[in-house]
């Protein structure tokens, strides 16, 4: 055999040898806007312990580009086999194409599966549904709580008190602005802040009452929710959030200054532990979360109570009909929403758990531990901070941002909130 | 006629015959633009235009509706907020564009020499400068009380009370100064191009005749540059159509839909709401609004759009 021909059958014999290694190796599609270091985290320790599968994740901007690649993707029949999902509205936009999982899941963890879910994630996984599907499209990978958080050293510093009453919380918005800072940021140009301030105040006069509204079974322009509206426009008169609100977005620039200690209060959720955990440098205040707290909105009204915790999934993930075909596929969700990918999740702060019994674990501060146990003491008793029809939290979305504005006032908002309701629930 | 002039002509028919007679090699040529022009642009134009006459949001399966898309859309309220949006945006930052940018050219053309390049490269930044970056800038410039622009109006006493963006009496305007701001960059680069192309001939001629500065620009160079200016203006409608980053970015159409213009309308529609009929409906009707407006402008101003056109039209 001459050197060419030995060299011909050598690249040949390896090309052949990798490729039965290849065809060996199973490989998962992933697509979701979740955040790309702490997913990687997860697969590292999923594929460490399914070493025969290999996963291919690929991040998006949620909007638009991840809406926009899903719908794309579904028209043409290419959706990957996983993909990221938040309960109600996009996990219904996309049922024909996903896999109900009650078989696999049950097989996975038990018939009983379903109740180690928290009830506020269990009640969103099935929002939306037609009547009498009982089918799960969504699997929660974490969950979150919705809260005011603060800075608790320019708390100290100025001498103000975790706000009781709504008085003490305009108190405390006047003493942050008067020494040079920004009271409440809120991020009033992004749709998603706003419900949940919202829901916040709602849930207070009622618990429970938006959702009886978007089910159609209390009017929105019931007088809890007229009232609840009332005190939204009021955050904006009396100074709790900041001048110019309407044209702020929390993301990037809310979040930015409130870690940079020029914010004393920010309406956000559990999520924001993360901060912590980001890549150096971190301001003092985001060192280990040093800096911050958290409160529950204070009563608005006399005779109020604090705002209930609402919350629910924060995201979850969708086994696709190609994901169906391909057995890693549900492997890695299951490992990904109740196994060693949500753990690292976890460890990440990324949020909290969707099922019970997982607590974060790694270099965590004790003060970071004390936080995650009082929201997870929470968790079990949110009310529900999620809409199944996307028409319906657009309409809100339009009346908090016109009320806030002063070009219109609280009822006829609502009013159109309500005939938004009446027609997605005709088209169901 | 004379039987040898006929017998002439012969050759030359026969010659212009085959020519005309099929010839698969020159076909092939035009293959892959027209495959490309089919693949990217006709049968999305089509597959959208079919869709614009289904139901289908969520799950639910694609119903056949007609014109009713057609008519859901066009009684909506928020349609004609976006109208006049768009009207606004044509008409504010098209003749605004092209006169700060035309202004810009010749003053940078004539009265720079060792800076020219630098003042170029500045003035043009803007335009390759990403959307999101100044997306983010602006927001800051707009945000009162801890904003940018606040940092040096506090010097003169000045206190903004509100964010420009955030307010729906201005939401639309304060995002039309940053499109001005970000594309007069491009109109300037025509008009440099157009001054560049100018026959020093003709100007010299000018200038004999007597005409100097404020003459000669308004008589000689503007009607010169007409090719430049049809072209910005055609450039110009597209371009107000297809307004989506900025927007999206700032106010998401936003406040209470008081900016919103047809490419957040329709991503609304097709991708937040899943309502994907509607949204299609939309995209035809902004098909045919820029197909028509451009027709009419070529109509009235004529498909010369650059000196060379000219040239090989006359």
């Amino acid at each position: 055999m001459n050197k060419k021909q030995l060299l011909a059958v050598s690249a040949i014999t390896i090309a052949l040898s990798s490729g039965s290694a290849w065809a060996q190796e199973k490989e998962v599609t992933v697509w979701s806007w979740f955040v790309q270091s702490t997913m990687q985290k997860s697969i590292a320790a999923f594929e460490k312990t399914h070493p025969d599968i290999k996963v291919n994740y690929t991040y998006y901007n949620y909007s638009p580009e991840y809406v926009t690649a899903l719908k794309a993707a579904a028209a043409s029949g290419s959706l990957p086999d996983v993909i990221g999902l938040q309960p109600g509205s996009l996990t219904q936009q996309y049922r024909d194409n996903l896999e109900p999982v009650n078989e696999r899941a049950a097989k996975e963890w038990g018939a009983d599966w379903a109740e180690k879910v928290f009830p506020v994630n269990r009640k969103q996984m099935l929002m939306g549904n037609p009547a009498g599907d009982e089918n799960y499209y969504i699997v929660p990978q974490e969950s979150q709580v919705l809260c005011i958080w603060y800075n608790r050293k320019l708390f100290d510093e100025l001498k103000i008190a975790v706000p009781k009453t709504y008085e003490e919380l305009k108190a405390a918005s006047k003493a942050l602005t008067d020494a040079g800072h920004i009271p409440m940021f809120q991020g009033a140009a992004d749709g998603w802040q706003n419900e949940n301030v919202f829901l916040m105040l709602a849930n207070q006069f009622s618990p429970g009452i938006v959702d009886k509204a978007q089910a159609g079974e209390t009017p929105w322009t019931a007088p809890e929710l007229v009232s609840a509206m009332k005190a939204w426009k009021g955050l904006f008169d009396d100074g709790v959030f900041q001048q110019g609100a309407l044209g702020a977005h929390a993301y990037p620039t809310g979040a930015q200054l409130f870690a940079q200690g020029k914010v004393g209060m920010m309406a956000l959720g559990s999520w924001w532990m993360q901060e912590s955990k980001f890549p150096p440098p971190l301001s003092e205040f985001v060192q280990s979360m040093d800096g911050f707290d958290f409160f529950y909105m204070p009563p608005v009204k006399e005779g109020n109570k604090a705002s209930p915790p609402v919350g629910g999934i924060d995201i979850g993930y969708g086994l696709t009909k190609n994901g169906g075909k391909n057995d890693a596929a549900w492997t890695f969700l299951a490992e990904l929403t109740n196994g060693v990918g949500l753990q690292e999740a976890l460890n990440d702060l990324n949020d909290l758990p969707a099922f019970a019994g997982h607590q974060p674990k790694g270099d965590i501060t004790e003060h970071v531990k004390q936080l995650s146990a009082r929201f997870m003491e929470d968790l079990p008793k949110a009310e529900n901070q999620r809409f199944a029809s996307p028409a319906v939290a657009e309409a809100l979305d339009n009346a908090l941002a016109g009320v806030a504005a002063g070009s219109l006032e609280a009822e006829a908002a609502l009013a159109t909130v309500q005939t938004a309701t009446e027609k997605a629930l005709a088209a169901k | 006629m004379h039987v040898d002039t006929l017998h002439a002509g012969r050759p030359a028919a026969i010659a212009l015959r085959r020519s005309r007679a099929f010839n698969p090699t020159l076909y092939a040529f035009a293959l892959p633009a027209t495959l490309l022009f089919v693949v990217f642009i006709a049968y999305p134009i089509v597959w959208v235009a079919g869709q614009s006459v289904y139901t289908k949001s969520n799950a639910a399966e694609a119903i056949f509706a007609g014109l009713g898309n057609y008519r859901s859309v066009l009684t909506d309220p928020t349609f004609w907020i976006v109208v006049r949006n768009m009207a606004l945006w044509g008409v504010i930052t098209i003749p605004v564009q092209m006169l700060v940018g035309g202004l810009l050219a010749y003053f940078i053309e004539r009265h720079t020499n060792a800076l020219r390049g630098f003042f170029r490269t500045m003035f043009f930044l803007p335009v390759v400068t990403s959307v999101s970056v100044v997306s983010l800038v602006w927001v800051q410039i707009y945000a009162p009380y801890y904003g940018i622009a606040q940092e040096y109006l506090k010097h003169v006493g000045i206190v903004m009370t509100n964010s420009a963006i955030g307010d729906p009496k201005t939401a639309i305007y304060a995002l039309i100064v940053v499109n001005i701001w970000q594309w007069t960059g491009f109109s300037m680069l025509m008009y440099i191009a157009g001054i560049a192309n100018l026959p020093s001939e003709v100007l010299d001629a000018a200038r004999i005749d007597g005409a100097r500065g404020w003459r000669l620009a308004v008589h000689v160079i503007v009607p010169m540059l007409a090719p430049a200016t049809k072209s910005l203006l055609l450039l110009g409608v597209i371009g107000t159509l297809q307004t989506f980053p900025i927007v999206h970015l700032m106010t998401g159409g936003g406040p209470n839909r008081a900016s919103e213009v047809f490419g957040t309308f329709i991503f609304k529609q097709s991708f937040v709401l899943g309502d994907t009929g509607s949204g299609a409906a939309l995209s035809v009707i902004v098909l045919v609004v820029a197909l028509v407006l451009s027709l009419v402008q070529i109509a009235l101003l004529g498909a010369r759009l650059s000196p060379a056109a000219k040239g090989r039209a006359s």
